[in-house]
C-alpha cells in the first residue's frame, strides 16, 4: 500500500531532544526545571511518565494549574508505537490550538519495552513525523542502562537534539524517521485467532466491505454516528489497498469483549512506512483518507513484509 | 404493441396504465416515490404492493420531503405486506381482477376521486408453471378499464430476464423513463435542469471522477447559458455514502468555480457533512452546505423527485 503523505513547507517546529540519567535523583534533577520552567513562563506542560516520577514532580511542586498528565499507553496499545503517536499528537494538536506553545516532557518506562524494546524505536520515529507541525518543546528521558541496547540505538537516532549539563546540543546520530523505520520496520502486531469475517475484494466491491462491516458494528451495538464513522475509516484504509496493492485485497474483522479490530491485506509495497500521521495540506487531493482514520480509529498500526502491506484497526465503542 | 410511447412519471396523470424497466435499484425507489407523491399530491388512494422494498421507497419519500406518516395513518397510502402480495400473484386471475376491483370501489366510495396502484411483481416469475404476468396485465387493463385509477407495473433488469422485459414492454401502451446523466446501480446522478443535478446512491473509489466529470460540464453549461442561475446545485438528499477522496473533490471543485459562481449542496445528510467537514468544506467560501433540519418533515408542499 503506497499512501502520500503531504510535504509541508514551513519549518519544522517540534523541537525534540534526548536526554539519559543515571539514577532517579538526577532524572529530577534534570526534569523539574524543564517543568518548572515552562510553567513560569505561563505555558501548559504536559507530562509522559512513570507512576513513580509523577509522585515525586506533585511532592517537588504541589498541583500546579497547567500541568497536565498525559495518559499512558495501556493494553493492545503497545503493539503500535504508531498509534500512541497519532493519539499523542491529537491530544497535543488539541491543546496547542487552544493553549499555544507546550512544553512535553516523556519518560521511557519498562512496562512498555514488549519483547526487544522496539516499541521506542517506532514511537519516536512516528513522533517526529506526528508532532512535526507543533509548537512544542518535547524532552524524552531516557535511562543510561535500559534493558535492552535497542532503546538507546533507537534513541540515539530519534533525536536531533540532546540534553546534558543542562545546556542543549545537536546529536550528531540522527537520523530521519523514515530512514530510522528503514532499517527497523514496524513489527508484525501478535496474531489474532480465526476471525469472524473474513472477504477479498477489489475496486469495484468497496461497497460491500462497507456493508459488511456496517453490519457487523451495528449488530455489535455499536451506535449510528459511531459505526459510520469506523466504516469509513475501514473504506479509506480499504481504498488505498485497491488502489495501490494491486488489485485484490483482503479483509479480516474481529468483533470481541473489547470492540471492533479489523485488518485490511493486500500485495503492495509500503511507500512511506509511517501513512496518515500529519495533517494533509488542504491543496493536497490525496493522503487524507489515512489521516482521518488514524483520528476516528483508536489504534491503526501499519506495517509490511515479503507478502505485502498490512494494516490493523481497533476502534471500541 | 410495437409504437411504445416514454413520458416521466408526472405526466402519468394521463395514462392508466404503464410500465417501468428501472436498471438500478436507486432508479426503481426514485420512481416508485415519483409516483406515490404523484398521487399523493392529488389526493388519490396509492396502493403499494411492497415485495420486501417499501423501506428503501419510504426512505426515497423522506429523502424527496414528501410527508407519508398522515397519509399512512388516514388509509391514503396503503402497503401491502409483501405475504399479501405474494397470495395476491399465487391467485387465478379472475380472483386478482376481483381483488383489485373491489381495493379500487372500496376507495372512490371513501371518497377518494382515483386510485394508484404499483409495487414489485417479481415474485410471479418464481411461480412454478402458473399463468404468465402477461394475463394477469391482461386482467388489469381489463379491471381499470372504466375506472378512474393509474397501475405503474415495474420490470426491473436486476430481476426480471431480458426476455419477460421485451415481452412485457410489447403489451403496455406506455413506458415511463427517467433518464439518468449516469446510473452504475452504486450511484445515479439525474438532472432536471441546467446548473444542477441529483445524486443519489453512494460515492466511492470507483465512481468518484464522476462527480468531477458532472460538475466541470453542469459549470460549463452554466457559464454558456445566460439564463441559468450562479450556483450550481447538487441535491444530496439521498447520497448515503462519500469517501475522503470524493470530499475533497468537491471541496476543490467549488474552490476553483469562477467567483461569481458558488457549488451549493443541499439535503446534505449528517454522515456526508461530517466527511466534508473534515476535508475543508468549512474553509471553502464558495461551498455552501444546506442541511435538512430533521428527516421526517412536516406535512404540507412536498417537493416531487427531480
Amino acid at each position: 500500500m503506497k499512501v502520500e503523505n503531504t510535504r509541508r513547507a514551513e519549518a519544522v517546529r517540534l523541537r525534540h531532544a534526548a536526554a539519559f540519567y543515571g539514577s532517579n535523583e538526577q532524572l529530577l534533577q534534570m526534569m523539574l526545571p524543564i517543568v518548572s520552567g515552562g510553567l513560569a513562563r505561563g505555558e501548559p506542560v504536559a507530562v509522559a511518565v512513570r507512576p513513580s516520577t509523577e509522585e515525586s514532580l506533585y511532592a517537588a511542586i504541589g498541583d500546579p494549574a497547567g500541568l497536565i498528565v498525559l495518559a499512558q499507553p495501556e493494553g493492545t496499545d503497545i503493539e503500535s508505537g504508531q498509534s500512541v503517536a497519532a493519539n499523542r499528537a491529537r491530544e497535543l494538536r488539541e491543546l496547542t490550538a487552544t493553549a499555544g506553545p507546550a512544553t512535553v516532557v516523556s519518560e521511557h518506562w519498562s512496562v512498555l519495552d514488549g519483547a526487544d524494546g522496539s516499541f521506542w524505536t517506532e514511537l519516536d520515529a512516528a513522533v517526529n513525523v506526528a508532532l512535526s507541525d507543533l509548537p512544542i518543546e518535547l524532552t524524552c528521558f531516557f535511562p543510561e542502562i535500559p534493558l535492552h541496547q535497542a532503546i538507546l540505538d533507537g534513541a540515539a537516532r530519534n533525536h536531533p537534539l540532546l540534553l546534558s549539563g543542562g545546556e542543549l546540543r545537536h546529536n550528531p546520530s540522527f537520523r530521519n524517521p523514515r530512514d530510522v523505520l528503514a532499517e527497523r520496520p514496524a513489527p508484525a502486531p501478535v496474531l489474532l485467532g480465526a476471525p469472524d469475517l473474513r472477504l477479498t475484494f477489489g475496486a469495484w466491491q468497496l461497497n460491500e466491505v462497507r456493508e459488511a462491516v456496517e453490519h457487523a458494528l451495528t449488530s455489535a451495538d455499536y451506535g449510528a454516528g459511531r459505526a459510520e464513522d469506523v466504516v469509513l475509516a475501514v473504506n479509506e484504509v480499504a481504498t488505498n489497498a485497491v488502489e495501490h496493492g494491486g488489485g485484490e485485497a483482503m479483509i479480516c474483522v474481529w468483533l470481541g469483549n473489547d470492540g471492533f479490530t479489523c485488518e485490511i491485506h493486500d500485495r503492495g509495497a509500503l511507500g512511506d512506512p509511517l501513512p496518515g500521521l500529519q495533517a494533509p495540506h488542504p491543496s493536497e487531493p490525496r493522503g487524507r483518507g489515512v489521516w482521518i482514520a488514524r483520528q476516528l480509529c483508536d489504534t491503526l498500526h501499519v506495517w509490511a513484509d515479503g507478502t505485502g502491506t498490512h494494516v490493523r484497526m481497533r476502534a471500541a465503542r | 404493441m410495437e409504437s411504445v410511447m416514454t413520458r416521466t412519471v408526472e405526466d402519468m396523470t394521463s395514462v392508466d396504465h404503464a410500465c417501468a424497466v428501472p436498471v438500478s435499484d436507486e432508479q426503481l425507489w426514485e420512481m416508485t416515490a415519483a409516483f406515490v407523491a404523484g398521487g399523493l399530491a392529488a389526493g388519490e388512494q396509492v396502493l403499494y404492493f411492497d415485495d420486501g422494498t417499501a423501506t428503501d421507497v419510504l426512505a426515497r419519500l423522506a429523502d424527496d420531503r414528501v410527508p407519508v406518516e398522515r397519509p399512512m395513518a388516514q388509509g391514503q397510502l396503503a402497503i401491502v405486506p409483501p405475504d399479501t402480495t405474494r397470495t395476491a400473484l399465487r391467485s387465478p386471475v379472475p380472483q386478482v381482477k376481483q381483488i383489485v376491483g373491489t381495493a379500487i370501489d372500496g376507495a372512490l366510495q371513501k371518497g377518494f376521486p382515483a386510485v394508484r396502484l404499483t409495487g414489485q411483481l417479481s415474485y410471479a416469475l418464481q411461480r412454478a408453471g402458473g399463468v404468465s404476468l402477461r394475463e394477469y396485465d391482461d386482467a388489469i387493463d381489463e379491471v381499470i378499464r372504466d375506472r378512474p385509477a393509474r397501475v405503474l407495473c415495474f420490470y426491473d433488469r436486476r430481476r426480471f430476464p431480458d426476455e419477460a422485459i421485451d415481452e412485457l414492454r410489447a403489451q403496455h401502451h406506455t413506458e415511463v423513463a427517467v433518464p439518468a446523466i449516469y446510473d452504475d446501480n452504486l450511484l445515479r446522478i439525474t438532472s432536471d435542469r441546467t446548473g444542477s443535478a441529483r445524486l443519489a446512491g453512494e460515492i466511492d473509489h470507483s465512481n468518484r471522477p464522476r462527480i468531477r466529470r458532472l460538475l466541470d460540464t453542469t459549470l460549463d453549461q452554466a457559464l454558456r447559458s445566460h439564463s441559468a442561475p450562479s450556483d450550481i446545485t447538487l441535491d444530496l438528499s439521498s447520497l448515503r455514502f462519500l469517501d475522503v477522496a470524493g470530499a475533497v473533490s468537491l471541496v476543490h471543485a467549488a474552490e476553483e468555480f469562477p467567483s461569481t459562481h458558488r457549488l451549493v449542496l443541499l439535503g446534505v445528510r449528517p454522515r456526508v457533512a461530517r466527511v466534508l467537514d473534515r476535508c475543508g468544506a468549512p474553509f471553502a467560501a464558495q461551498l455552501v452546505l444546506n442541511q435538512p433540519e430533521t428527516r421526517t418533515t412536516h406535512d404540507g408542499a412536498h417537493a416531487a423527485a427531480g
